[in-house]
Order: C-alpha cells, then structure tokens, then sequence
C-alpha cells in the first residue's frame, strides 16, 4: 500500500517555486484578509497543504476598522471597506502567531502603517520572532485616510517604503502594489530597484455602489476596494505588464476563482498566485486550484511547474 | 486531519411559497454534518453559478435526521438577487451549504418563563428555540411570542408556533391583524410579568425593532439576547465584513464578528446608536 502511495508521489509534477529565496511547496498562497489569522478556515482546509499562508494585514497598533455596512456584492464581485481592523502587531505575535506555528505552512504577514516610521517598526518586530517566513508590504489599501495606498501611489514614496522595511529586515520582502495608478509597471520597477524580493499585485480596485430607494451609498465608508471575478481581466492585464519590466518574482492576485484563472496568471508569468475572495465562496477553493493545476501539468506531460510559468505566446 | 468539515452539497427537496415573497426549503444533507442549534445559519449558495458570488446567510428553522440523511428547513423572505434565484430553484436542484455556523442562543432550563419577540422573518430562529425548549426534558417551559409583521398577509411561521407555544401574541403595523401597532409596544404592556429572574426574552428582527427593544429593557431586570443580521462574505470570521458594534468596558467599545461572536449577543452589549 505504501509503495503503492509513493510511486504515485513520484509521478506527481514539482510544485515547488521559489519567491525572492522563500522556496514554496506550491505556488497557492491565501491572499490577505480573506483567510482571517488561518484558526478561522482551520476546521475547513488542510493548512499544511497551502504553498503560503498570508494573515490579514498588521499594524502597529489594533485598528478598530469602518463603521458597518461594510461590504456590498456587485456583479461577480464584491466591495469591502473594513478599513484594516486587526488585532495590532504584538496581539498577533502572542494570540495569533503561536496556532500558525503548529502547521508546515510559510506564514508571511501583510504590514501596513500610517507613516513610513511605522512600515519600519514593525518589520521590525516581526523580523524577530520565530513562525514568520515573509513579510509582505501592503502600499495599496483604498480604505484608510492614512498611509496604504498613499506610498503605494507614487514611484517615489513606493520606493522610500521598500528601502525602508528592507534595512530593517533579512525576511524576503514582497511588496503589495495598488492598482489604482497610472502606470503600474514604473511603480513595479521602483520598488525592484529599492530592493523588494517580490511583487505581488493586484490589491483592490477603488469602487462604489448606491442604494437607489435611500439614494445613499451601500457602504458607510461611501467607497470601498473591488475584488472578486470583476476585476481579474485588470489584474491579469497588469501581471503582464509588470513580469514584463522586472526581473524578481511577480505573485498574481484578483479574481482567481478556479484552477483555469489562475493557469492564466502562471501562464502569462506570474510565479505564484494568491487567491481571496474565492475562499468565502469555497473555503477549499486553495486546494481545488492546486489539484487542478496539478491535473492540467499531467494533461500536459509538464513534469514541473516552472515549465510552465511565463510560457504565454505572442498575439494571434 | 479528522476535524475537517467542508462545504457540503445539499439537494432541495422542497421549495414552497408559503405566504406571498416568503418561502419554506428543506434541503437534504450528508449525515455527518454536524446537528444545528437554534441560533445557528447556515452560508447558502446556488452551485455552479458565478452569480450571485457570495453566500447568503440564513437561519435554521427546523432539522430532522436519520442514518442517512440530515434535512434542514430554511425560511426564506424574497429581498434581491439571491434570494429571488433561491426562490426560482426546484426540487432536485443542488445548494452549496456552509455550516452550521455562528453561536446560537444560550438555553436556560431553569428559567421558566421563555419569551420570544420576533419582527417580521425573525421569528425562524426563535421558532427553532421554541421547539427545542420543548423538547428539553423538563418540558415545562411556558413559552410566550410576540409575533410582529407589517400586515396579516405577511405573517409567517405561525403553525410552528402553535406547536410549541402557550401563548401568541400578534401585532400588525396596519391593525389587519391583532394589535395595531409594534411588536415592542406590544410586549411593553406585558413587561411587568417577566421581571425579576423567572424570565429571559429571546429577539430577532428589525433593527429598529430591537432598539426599541433595548430601550425597553434598559433600566429592567431580565435578560435578553437578540440574533442581528449584518451582511456576511465569508460566515466564519474571516473577512470581518459583518461587524457589529459592542460595548468593551468603560467607554470603550470595539466591533465583532456578527457571523463568528454572533449572530446572538446579549442586548445590552450592543452599542444601538
Ligand atoms: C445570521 C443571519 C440569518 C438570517 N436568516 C434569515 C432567514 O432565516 N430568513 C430570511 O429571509 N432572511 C434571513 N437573513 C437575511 C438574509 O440573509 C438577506 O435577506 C439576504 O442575504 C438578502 O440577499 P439578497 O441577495 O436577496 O438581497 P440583496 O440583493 O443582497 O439585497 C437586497 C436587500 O436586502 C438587504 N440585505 C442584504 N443582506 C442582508 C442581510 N444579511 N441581512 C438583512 N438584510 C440584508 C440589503 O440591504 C438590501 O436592502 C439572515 C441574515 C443573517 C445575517
Ligand atoms: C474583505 C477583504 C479584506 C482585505 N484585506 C486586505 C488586507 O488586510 N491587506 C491587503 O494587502 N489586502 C487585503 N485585501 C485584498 C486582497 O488580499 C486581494 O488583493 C484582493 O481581494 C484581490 O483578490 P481577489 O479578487 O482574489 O479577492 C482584502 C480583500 C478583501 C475582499
Ligand atoms: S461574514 Fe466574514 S467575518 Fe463575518
């Protein structure tokens, strides 16, 4: 029975990709935000099946987050304006952190902060304790009045941040873009050059929607970041853009649904994907994909994954 | 891992109009789900459609088990795109099922007298508490409901209600049935008889009503636990989408999950305003 389970191991294709140095089992990571602190899917997945586990964002201190209502569905997606409500850096560390530490997961924690000071503090204070594999700088969130998309915005501020988590860290660094800009593919070139070991992108879309018979906004906060099928077209659309103009690793987010959207991505070059609003849908929605990424590799006598990845031919 | 739980397909077995825009489902599941308590809900979705996306959160009205099957009865009111595709669906129709989750109302054999106040589609989970107060062994409950609705023809649940209760009570908004006026009101007049630690007062519906509620029972000595909604992604706690606003000690107060610390809380630790 046993030789039986390992001969078919050793037919199985490699999984494993390697982010700025963090070497993956598979290239399925949750996205943050969508996946809680991992407790509150645990009774649902087999965590220590996932390529990455990324918590909800951090701050330095607890946020208290927006005022209901705080989401709204749109057509195939979803608007959220929970204004990065989270338990603060040092709670994580001593309530959160400790469960993660049980499983074989890479556990890499979403930061965000007002100032750059912040972004500092608590890479930081993360960069010290045991259970973190990563630390990914989230410049791009559209539902705070302060900081996030703010430094994400602008080539320059994108690059200070960088510059700034990387002097105080030896964790491989990913930096989180907006794609709420102009061109992505300079703030992308920015933040390689201020030495970010990855890129991951997209974060959500700015949007809105108006209750008609109220004639009021559906959200308090009046806007509120899109995410879901909507926006993957976007996200796929500046993935191409960006593994086009830099050379380190470009993770896929928005949109992923099922294992076709996020071949998609891998196709196109993305070296990773993460999935998010998908795991409300589908608490098993990381593992489906994998299994179907891992039958399309079989299908397609791929022996490993990164045979496949960046393989998009030209136009027809 | 042993304790994986997941999300089950359900096949629908019934899908009644019962009253106008309100619908009955009983929806058949795996055995091995785990048995719901009053209070809980379960994420619905219809399976293999994009849209709507999102589950949609909705109340146990009643369950029944056997070896092979759990069957799970959800009441239903028509209010937009999911539920109208949810009303459209036929018997032999699959739903995707996330559940049972949320806490539900803390059961209290000792005290006696059960009072429920439901507005309008509340009255499901307190129609479930009902039942299982009922089949406590004790089975000496008096269980009183006050049951609010815009108008007669909009009252649902109440043959359930029949079964399990001594005693209901109506009220209508336009007076085609019972009192004329709200629920709260309604009860106000009857407060007295509940005071003093033989009573506790179950409540879902409007949030209006529930303020009201609140209000009510501010300076009073009786306990008091409501079931709120708030508009859920996930229904587990992750996304934090459905905050609800609590009181924290002192001053302070701070938001919690309706899905996962809820959907039932104490009244008196909801900040209203
Ligand atoms: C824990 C919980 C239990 C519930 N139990 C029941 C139940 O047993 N029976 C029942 O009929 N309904 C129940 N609801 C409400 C039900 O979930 C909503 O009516 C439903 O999600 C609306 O979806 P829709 O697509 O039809 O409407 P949408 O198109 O999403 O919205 C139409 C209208 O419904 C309102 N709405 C949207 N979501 C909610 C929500 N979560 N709660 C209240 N109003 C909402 C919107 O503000 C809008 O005015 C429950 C809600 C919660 C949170
Ligand atoms: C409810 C919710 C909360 C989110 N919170 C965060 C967050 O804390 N930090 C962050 O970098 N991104 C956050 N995001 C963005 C997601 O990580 C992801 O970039 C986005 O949702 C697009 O992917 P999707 O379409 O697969 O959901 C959040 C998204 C949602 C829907
Ligand atoms: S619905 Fe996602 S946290 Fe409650």
């Amino acid at each position: 029975m046993k030789n039986k389970k390992e001969q078919i191991n050793n037919s199985e294709p490699s999984m494993a990709v390697d982010i700025g140095g963090l070497i993956l089992k598979n290239p399925l990571m949750t996205a943050s935000g969508t996946f809680g602190y991992g407790k509150e899917y645990a009774p649902y997945i087999d965590i220590n099946r996932l390529g990455a586990l990324i918590v909800k964002g951090l701050s330095l201190e607890a946020r208290k987050g927006n005022p209901p209502p705080r989401i709204m569905e749109t057509p195939c997606g979803m608007l959220n304006a929970i204004g990065m409500e989270n338990v603060g850096v040092r709670a994580f560390i001593d309530e959160k952190l400790p469960f993660l530490r049980s499983f074989d997961v890479a556990v890499i924690a979403n930061i965000f902060g007002e100032t750059i000071n912040e972004y500092k503090k608590i890479a930081a204070i993360l960069s010290t304790v045991e259970g973190i594999h990563g630390l990914e700088i989230n410049i791009s969130c559209p539902n705070v009045k302060r900081g996030g998309i703010a430094f994400g915005a602008h080539p320059d501020t994108a690059y200070e941040v960088t510059g700034a988590v990387k002097s105080f860290t030896d964790l491989p660094v990913i930096v989180k873009l907006t794609p709420n800009v102009g061109d992505i593919a300079e703030i992308a070139e920015s933040v390689e050059a201020a030495g970010a070991d990855a890129i991951s992108l997209i974060n959500t879309l700015t949007g809105m929607s108006v209750d008609i018979e109220q004639r009021a906004p559906h959200l308090k906060n009046i806007t509120g970041g899109l995410s879901g099928p909507a926006i993957k077209p976007i996200a796929l659309r500046m993935v191409w853009e960006v593994v086009n103009r830099v050379s380190i690793p470009v993770i896929g987010v928005g949109g992923i649904i099922d294992a076709n959207d996020a071949l998609e991505f891998l196709i196109v070059g993305a070296r990773a994907v993460q999935i998010g609003t998908a795991n409300f849908i589908n608490p098993r929605a990381t593992l489906d994909i994998l299994e179907g990424i891992d039958n399309y590799l079989k299908r397609h006598h791929m022996k490993d994954i990164n045979d496949l990845i960046g393989t998009l031919k030209d136009g027809r | 891992m042993s304790d994986v739980m997941s999300m089950v397909v359900g096949e629908i077995v019934l899908n009644r109009e019962l009253v106008p825009r309100h619908f009955l489902m009983r929806v058949k599941l795996p055995a091995s789900l785990a048995i719901p308590l009053p209070g809980q809900f379960v994420m619905v979705r219809i399976r293999g459609r994009i849209e709507p996306l999102l589950g949609r959160p909705l109340s146990i009205y009643a369950f029944e088990r056997d070896k092979t099957a759990l069957v799970i009865e959800l009441l239903y009111r028509t209010m937009g795109k999911g539920t109208f595709a949810l009303s459209r669906l036929k018997p032999g129709e699959d739903l995707e099922i996330l559940g049972p989750l949320g806490h539900g109302f803390d059961i209290f054999p000792e005290i006696k007298k059960i009072v429920l106040l439901a507005g309008g589609i509340g009255v499901v989970p307190l129609s479930f508490l009902a039942s299982h107060y009922r089949k406590l062994p004790t089975n000496d409950h008096r269980i009183i409901a006050y049951l609010g609705a815009k108008s007669a023809d909009h009252i649902v649940g109440m043959d359930r209600l029949k079964e399990t209760c001594t005693e209901i009570k109506i009220s209508t908004d336009d007076g085609s049935s019972g009192y004329r006026g709200f629920v709260t009101e309604l009860l106000a007049e009857d407060i007295e008889s509940y005071l003093h630690g033989d009573s506790v007062i179950y409540a879902c519906g409007p949030r209006a009503m529930m303020k009201r509620l609140a209000e009510l029972l501010k300076d009073q000595d009786i306990s008091c636990q409501v079931s709120v909604e708030e508009r859920m992604a996930c229904g587990v706690g992750a996304c934090l989408g459905c905050a609800i606003h609590v009181k924290a000690g002192g001053d302070k107060t701070q938001y919690r999950c309706a899905c996962q610390d809820g959907p039932v809380f104490d009244i008196r630790d909801i900040v209203w305003n």
